[in-house]
């Protein structure tokens, strides 16, 4: 592939093979020829023979820009190959024979060979033919094969898991292995890769996610030990899901009512600045479960005190402790990320504001608070990750919430069921993450949004 | 030739904003020692001295924004101290250096925010914003809807006296307005200023640390040093006899230049010109006069000059803009303008470029002897 440079600015690609012909194209347009130049990427010193053709060209690209990105993309593609390769060494699933029996390795190195192969190696090899023949031409070819590689190990689990799992008695059940996690990271270095997601990779996507589904109606996955598990907590499964997200928006709810005025007071009083932050720090480093375990007593106190608190729900043990302490952790990036907010405001607007005549009340309505929204909202949204990953010790002291799961699981000695509590937290995570930057673009001034992100 | 340029002088116009004895203290340091100005009114009032000697302080009294420890600064019949201080600062344009636009807020909101704090009516308020906008020579059209980061820094400064003006206050309070842009667009801006001013006659105070602006743009000057008024009087007065050692070294050696920077072309140019459209003939440029021909075009644009010298006709084509100068520019400008050009005078053009009258060496001379 020959690419034509323009003002050190890609401006025109060609695959053609043909040096003379592509001579002849750079004399019909336009550009004078000094500066115009053919220039054969194999010739520089970074290209090789084979990401010669690997690459589609954006225009108006800067060269260097266009180098350095062809030097990451050979990086990654290392990347990619290797865990592909070392995925096949691991297990791709366990199977057991009941819920906390010994894992029986399934997949390539062990059990289940040969269909494991069959299933994995096709839509590998594809996918690595994409990855190396990266060009114009093959971004389909890749968002097929990277559906592929999604829907490869989803196969191995529909049909080669439950096949082993049959032999293994009428409680036999399960999971899936390191193999396959790593062999779906190496697929995920695939999508990241991309300068940016195309519609077929949503078509892919949306493709691998109705299977999924389908396969999941049919009854393929109903021996996958986490859906076991799902089932067998039935109904309960969602009230903990739901506590778990009650819990979460009631210490955020919390903290943000305690925390943004008391981020406005430390940034008006240098006093209380000296007070806040070491208060806030020192209680940042106190372990979790202690910070838990330490209000039970004063909690278990005042009930008994005034029993009209226990029926409100407040006792030493329970929901309320838990949320009192996440409470405390969050206000730690809320009035961090609201104070430096707040005084990161340029100070020649305030005094401009000032001058202008604005009274302090209208300062802080027309000025401070408008500018300082991006930042607020920032901290809240690291509070509540952070929260919702914290919220999880709350079984610890007889809290509800997806602890219950993890630790339940911890205590029957059952893989699936830990799993499966942590992959719900993973999931409501990512989506209260998802959820806050959408508000966080839609609440930031039009002005300052290229900024932030 | 006319007689000598007449530049206005300051007459006692009694000041309706005066600082009385006033004093800034933090802790052990003063930063204003016994200050008392009479702020005249409609004139531009230029505050200069080195950094640290009090002029941004004693600015910042007047609006209040620092607060006095002992004197007072009256504004009309009340003490400051006694107006409620948003009121006080509603009634007082305030622009400084670095602008402070508010970044969430277009050009429209910006310079409508004082209107909009008084409660002005919504198509008032949009008819003094184009109204401003046009003043400071941006197109509303297109300026209206920007946000400031849109802005070059010349067009922020512009936006940033604009809103100075938004609510037609009686007092313009400019914190070194122009500091932050590079020297062309101040010039430009200083010329924009002189023009607005003499159209709006506002009592200005105008903090610079520039002598050259300072100069240029002061009816009363102040000079201060180590949080005390050293001099005060007007320019002319201060370059004609500086008050000690320390003004004349601050005015630096090339006084009788910068008191060039007083007048502007419009107070000496001739409007009796001699012009047209083809080479002059000999009735238009005698033999051995010193006095010159403007060539224009179809437009009325000055594009080639003569004028006798050493018994020769020279003809020197007009190229650049360096060449002329405007009515507002000062004769300063138009010393070198006449050196650029290499003729005994230089043409004065208005806004559309069109020959207006000429500035002649002889005038400059004048000037600089009266």
């Amino acid at each position: 592939m020959y690419i034509r440079i323009y003002n050190q600015k890609v401006v025109k690609t060609t695959r053609s093979v043909d040096i003379g012909r592509c001579r002849h194209m750079s004399e019909e347009l336009d550009s004078p020829p000094l500066t115009c130049y053919l220039h054969r990427i194999g010739e520089t010193p970074v290209e090789t023979e084979r990401t010669e053709q690997a690459f589609a060209l954006p225009m108006g690209e800067h060269v260097g820009q266009f180098e350095s990105r062809l030097n990451f993309h050979r990086k990654l593609a290392a990347i990619v190959l290797l865990v592909f390769a070392v995925s096949f060494f691991f297990p791709f699933f366990f199977a057991r024979e009941n819920r906390i029996s010994a894992e029986i390795p399934g997949g390539i190195a062990e059990l289940a060979l040969l269909p494991t192969l069959l299933l994995l190696l096709p839509p590998t090899m594809i996918l690595l033919y994409a990855l190396i023949r990266n060009s114009r031409r093959s971004e389909w070819l890749l968002s097929f094969a990277g559906t592929l590689g999604l829907l490869a190990p989803l196969a191995v689990l529909a049909y080669v898991g439950p096949r082993v799992v049959s032999t293994l008695g009428p409680f036999a059940r399960y999971s899936p292995g390191s193999g396959m996690y790593l062999y779906l990271t190496a697929v995920a270095i695939v999508y990241l890769m991309k300068a940016r997601i195309r519609i077929g990779d949503y078509i892919g996507l949306a493709v691998a996610l109705a299977v999924v589904l389908a396969l999941g109606h049919q009854g393929s996955f109903n021996r996958l030990g986490i859906l076991l598990e799902a089932r067998n907590f039935g109904t309960r499964l969602s009230r903990e899901i739901l506590a778990h997200i009650r819990i979460t928006g009631i210490s955020i709810g919390i903290s943000v009512l305690v925390g943004i005025p008391l981020a406005l007071v430390t940034f008006q009083s240098r006093r209380m600045r000296k007070l806040v932050f070491p208060l806030l720090n020192v209680l940042q480093t106190i372990p979790g479960i202690a910070l838990f375990g330490l209000l039970i007593a004063p909690l278990a106190a005042l009930s008994q005190a005034f029993p009209q608190l226990r029926e409100w729900g407040i006792k030493g043990i329970g929901n309320t402790p838990a949320i009192i302490a996440l409470s405390m952790y969050a206000l730690y990036p809320i009035i961090r990320y609201s104070f430096t907010a707040i005084s990161s405001i340029d100070a020649s607007v305030v005094l401009a504001a000032q001058g202008m005549g604005m009274s302090s009340g209208q300062v802080w309505r027309i000025v401070r608070f408008p500018l300082a929204t991006p930042g607020i909202l920032h901290g809240i949204r690291v509070a509540l990750v952070q929260t919702i990953g914290n919220a999880t010790l709350a079984k610890l002291i007889g809290g509800d919430g997806l602890g219950v799961l993890v630790f339940e699981g911890l205590g029957q000695a059952s893989v699936d069921m830990v799993l499966l509590g942590m992959l719900l937290i993973i999931a409501l995570t990512v989506a209260a993450d998802r959820i806050f930057q959408i508000l966080i673009t839609v609440l930031t001034p039009v002005s300052l949004r290229r900024e932030g992100a | 030739m006319t007689t000598g340029p007449v530049r206005p002088t300051l007459e006692e116009s009694p000041s309706f904003l005066k600082a009385e004895h006033i004093s800034v203290r933090y802790g052990e340091t003063v930063a204003l020692n016994d200050v008392t100005l009479h702020i005249p009114t409609n004139r531009v009032t230029v505050l200069i001295g080195p950094s640290g000697c009090g002029k941004s302080t004693t600015l910042r009294c007047i609006n209040a924004l620092v607060k006095t420890s002992s004197g007072h600064i009256d504004y009309g019949d009340a003490s400051i101290q006694a107006m409620s201080e948003t009121d006080l600062r509603r009634n007082m344009g305030y622009a400084i250096q670095s602008v402070g636009l508010m970044p969430h807020m277009t050009v429209e909101e910006n310079v409508d925010l004082v209107p909009r704090l008084l409660g002005w009516k919504r198509s008032e308020r949009t008819e003094r914003v184009s109204r401003l906008l046009k003043l400071v020579r941006l197109d509303p059209q297109v300026y209206r809807n920007k946000y400031p980061h849109e802005l070059s820094g010349g067009e922020a400064q512009r936006v940033g006296v604009a809103r100075a003006l938004g609510a037609d206050p009686p007092v313009l309070l400019m914190d070194e307005p122009f500091g932050a842009v590079d020297p062309l667009t101040r010039e430009q801006l200083q010329d924009e200023f002189i023009r607005i001013q003499r159209q709006l006659k506002k009592t200005v105070v105008f903090v610079t640390h520039d002598i050259d602006e300072a100069v240029r743009l002061a009816d009363y000057l102040v000079i201060m040093k180590d949080g005390m008024i050293v001099q005060a009087d007007t320019p002319e007065q201060i370059l004609a006899a500086p008050a000690n050692e320390f003004v004349e070294r601050f005015l630096g050696p090339d006084r009788s230049l910068k008191r060039l920077s007083l007048f502007t072309a419009d107070h000496c140019c001739l409007e009796q010109v001699v012009s047209g459209t083809g080479k002059p003939s000999e009735a238009q440029l005698p033999k051995g006069s010193n006095r010159c021909y403007w060539q224009v075009d179809a437009d009325g644009k000055p594009i080639m000059g003569f004028t006798w010298i050493h018994n020769r006709i020279i003809e020197r084509p007009i190229t650049s803009s360096t060449h002329t100068v405007q009515p507002y520019s000062s004769m300063k400008e138009c010393m070198s303008a006449i050196l650029s050009l290499g003729m005994p005078a230089t043409a004065v053009v208005d806004d559309d470029g069109r020959l207006y009258g000429e500035v002649r060496f002889e005038t400059i001379q004048t000037i600089s002897l009266s």
